[in-house]
């Protein structure tokens, strides 16, 4: 049967194949319907009569694995819940909230319920289940459709948060995601859907709670993930220029954080910096900055610097959205504190 | 054999209760079921039974508050 | 089970009988064991309620699944939880069903299928509609019953999983327990419809208002919606009406209830009715009753002492099943 999933199939034989964050996740769902017959995938307008989902992330997937690819009606404790009581019953599935913010709808049965039913079963039951969302500013939605909201579900034992930045990392992580016995919170980067990286090997999982070294440096590490990574990789080549060498990490697993590889690289420096795109106030980037201190505080050259977004909901006008999220000068003048 | 009489607990926020009254004397006959004290938290006053027969020894007299759990008597 | 009328054989009332006896008897010796300061913890009484959960699961195998809200153990006892289990978890030992970490408001146990407890209204609701899910994608013809009060059933989860179940004509049938108080407050105070049931018809499928107290009735309504549901029929929503005799928790007093209306219910207590009608129609003897309630006694005071002697669980347990690894 001709899809787009099969007919891309040659681009592990191509190493300069590139595909769109879309496609590979595309790919990934695909990949996963394919080997295992207890995923399903549903949520709004995910099925083809829909049109493959708001971000066509879904494409063609209903078409081919029928009812077990379905669109819900507008009902996330409904949906989520039953995506929760799928997998108990031994089913994974992957179930979209369309946007971050739509969590707050279901909350219940994210943090009462997916989170803790392992736990307050005693281990009799779990919650194998792939929650994937998107979000991010810039695109004018407002300031109900572009938070990360992230810290929520790190702050709420039981779950698994990841984010990646690229569309290789999208793929792996997304399959990893699927299999993993945890609830796992899947953030998609919405402006980043359609940037363009290596293709991915089908097949090949990238393990959760493994940061990526992405730059080797000495001089200060830089940690980051989804667009912040991708925003910090121009400021980190630019300094480069300037002979200040930054070791850039992308977290791709939030939560559980990947310590060892933050620890290592930040006892070899001595300088941290902490970027991501939610507010700043109480953030992961808090967390992280904590638990450095903690662990490396005789080590340290200088205090662990944050770089996050004003704490404010998401604005409207241009001018206000472009000045509530940090900018490259931002990113820069970070780094350059823990150099003084 | 004496039987405890203990404070029970009495719903979710209870951490300590007041014996606002013995229903039966110190020393008097107590039959199992029968009302025996009435204990106030900050929601009601409630009676509760005697756990089991005999005479009754009170441990802590009436108007006192004291934690759940506490063994405020004993039934020999 | 007769073919025509669907009422149940004497078989299965005095199986009905055992179920009441088994949650009666349980009911009776936790509130005891409360009540003396034996045990403490948190515990939501069903003496009144014996009814609707023996009657329903009678038609349920092992396979079937229940999800239930906090005041679920006659769910649990009638589904077949052990006893011990349900003893020593209540009592926050190592030995209960959840190792101690879930508490009255959480037993679970998948072997007899009792897969949720939940603390929250209503959300028993949208993990039964995924349980169903997943037996109608896999085929295997199970069925889910969710378990609910008539609190619940003005709860956003309610009004989803409904239509969802609806939409995805999924194998499940909503039981509501209607007894007429939602924590403190009376049905009429809160309730836009005379009847739960009346809602079905705002979800396209059928509402059945039962006498929840009134075990053939019970029997009746519940097997029709079972089979509907596991021949593919989709959902069925049933309301059946019954009381509760104490709080809403053990300790409250429960003084929002008006005493005419508690007394009335007390006077048709179902527990003894059903065992005079089972005398009276001689579909057991008294003998035959009086053995069954022996049986559940010694079962019960086993799970007391089980449950006594079952240690704390320890400190380590923080660190497990928080995930599927044990968390450093």
């Amino acid at each position: 049967m001709a899809n787009a999933a099969s007919s891309a199939g040659n681009a592990a034989a191509n190493p300069s194949a590139t595909v769109t964050t879309v496609q590979a996740l595309n790919w990934a769902l695909h990949d996963a319907l394919e080997a295992d017959p207890n995923v399903i995938v549903f949520g709004e307008d995910v099925a083809d009569a829909e049109g493959g989902g708001v971000m066509g992330v879904t494409a063609k997937l209903s078409t081919q694995f029928g009812t077990r690819v379905r669109s819900t009606p507008i009902s996330e404790m409904g949906f989520v819940g039953a995506g929760v009581g799928a997998a108990m019953a031994g089913m994974r599935p992957v179930v979209e909230i369309m946007l971050m913010n739509f969590t707050a709808v279901c909350m219940d049965m994210i943090t009462n319920h997916a989170a803790k039913l392992r736990f307050m079963s005693g281990g009799q039951t779990s919650v194998p289940l792939v929650l994937r969302m998107t979000t991010g500013s810039g695109m004018g939605a407002g300031g109900q459709h572009s938070d990360f909201l992230e810290a929520w579900f790190c702050h709420t034992a039981g779950l698994k948060v990841v984010a990646p930045s690229n569309p290789r990392d999208a793929y792996g992580l997304m399959l990893s995601a699927i299999f993993d016995n945890n609830p796992v919170i899947f953030i998609e980067h919405t402006p980043s859907y359609w940037a363009s990286g290596p293709a991915p090997v089908r097949g090949e999982r990238i393990a959760l709670s493994q940061a990526k070294i992405v730059r080797a440096g000495k001089d200060v590490t830089v940690i980051g993930y989804a667009r912040s990574l991708l925003d910090s990789v121009p400021v980190v080549e630019k300094l480069a220029g300037e002979g200040i060498d930054c070791e850039l990490i992308d977290l791709r697993t939030v939560w559980p954080p990947d310590m060892d590889t933050i620890l290592s690289s930040v006892a070899k420096t001595g300088r941290a910096v902490i970027v991501h795109e939610a507010v700043r106030s109480c953030g992961v980037g808090a967390e992280l900055s904590s638990r450095i201190h903690e662990r490396l505080w005789g080590q340290l050259k200088a205090p662990v610097q944050r770089v996050a977004a004003k704490d404010c909901p998401v604005p409207f006008s241009k001018v206000l959205e472009t000045a509530f999220l940090y900018s490259a000068a931002d990113i820069e003048a970070a780094i350059r504190k823990t150099l003084t | 054999m004496s039987t405890e009489i203990i404070l029970p607990k009495l719903g979710f926020s209870m951490t300590e209760g007041n014996i606002a009254e013995w229903l039966v004397p110190d020393g008097g006959a107590v039959v199992q079921g029968q009302p025996l004290f009435s204990l106030e938290n900050e929601k009601a006053v409630q009676e509760v039974e005697a756990p089991a027969s005999g005479t009754l020894k009170i441990l802590t007299p009436p108007g006192q508050s004291c934690p759940v759990g506490t063994v405020i008597g004993e039934i020999l | 089970m007769s073919p025509t009328t669907g009422a149940p054989d004497g078989a299965v009332l005095v199986e009905i009988y055992r179920r009441m006896s088994r949650i009666y008897q349980n009911d009776e010796r936790f509130r005891a064991m409360l009540k003396s300061g034996k045990l403490m913890a948190i515990y939501y009484p069903v003496r009144g309620q014996e009814v609707i959960p023996a009657a329903v699961s009678v038609s349920l195998t092992d396979r079937d699944y229940i999800t239930t809200i906090y005041r679920g153990v006659h769910d649990m006892l009638a589904k077949g939880v052990p006893s011990r289990l349900l003893w020593a978890e209540i009592a926050g030992k190592a030995g209960g069903a959840c190792k101690g970490k879930g508490g009255a408001m959480h037993i679970t146990h998948p072997p007899s299928g009792c897969m949720l407890t939940t603390g929250v209204v209503g959300a028993s609701m949208p993990i039964a509609c995924g349980l169903a899910l997943a037996s109608q994608i896999r085929g295997d013809g199970r069925v889910t019953v969710a378990y609910f009060g008539d609190g619940a059933s003005n709860i956003g989860a309610f009004h989803e999983s409904l239509n969802l179940a609806s939409v995805w004509k999924l194998p499940v049938v909503f039981v509501c327990q209607n007894n007429q108080f939602a924590e403190h407050t009376a049905y009429a105070a809160c309730t836009s419809v005379a009847r739960v049931s009346d809602r079905a018809a705002a979800y396209s499928m059928p509402g059945v208002h039962v006498d929840g107290n009134d075990p053939a009735a019970m029997y009746a309504a519940a097997r029709a919606a079972i089979e509907r549901a596991r021949s593919g029929g989709g959902p069925t929503l049933i309301e059946a009406m019954t009381f509760r005799f104490h709080g809403h928790y053990f300790g409250d007093a429960g003084h929002y209830i008006p005493k005419a209306q508690l007394e009335a219910a007390i006077a048709s207590d179902p527990y003894p009715k059903f065992r005079q009608s089972l005398l009276q129609q001689a579909l057991a003897t008294a003998g035959e009753l009086d053995a069954i309630d022996a049986q559940i006694k010694l079962e019960i005071d086993d799970a007391v002492e089980f449950a006594q002697a079952s240690p704390l669980p320890d400190v380590a347990e923080l660190r497990r099943d928080v995930y599927d690894m044990e968390i450093s």
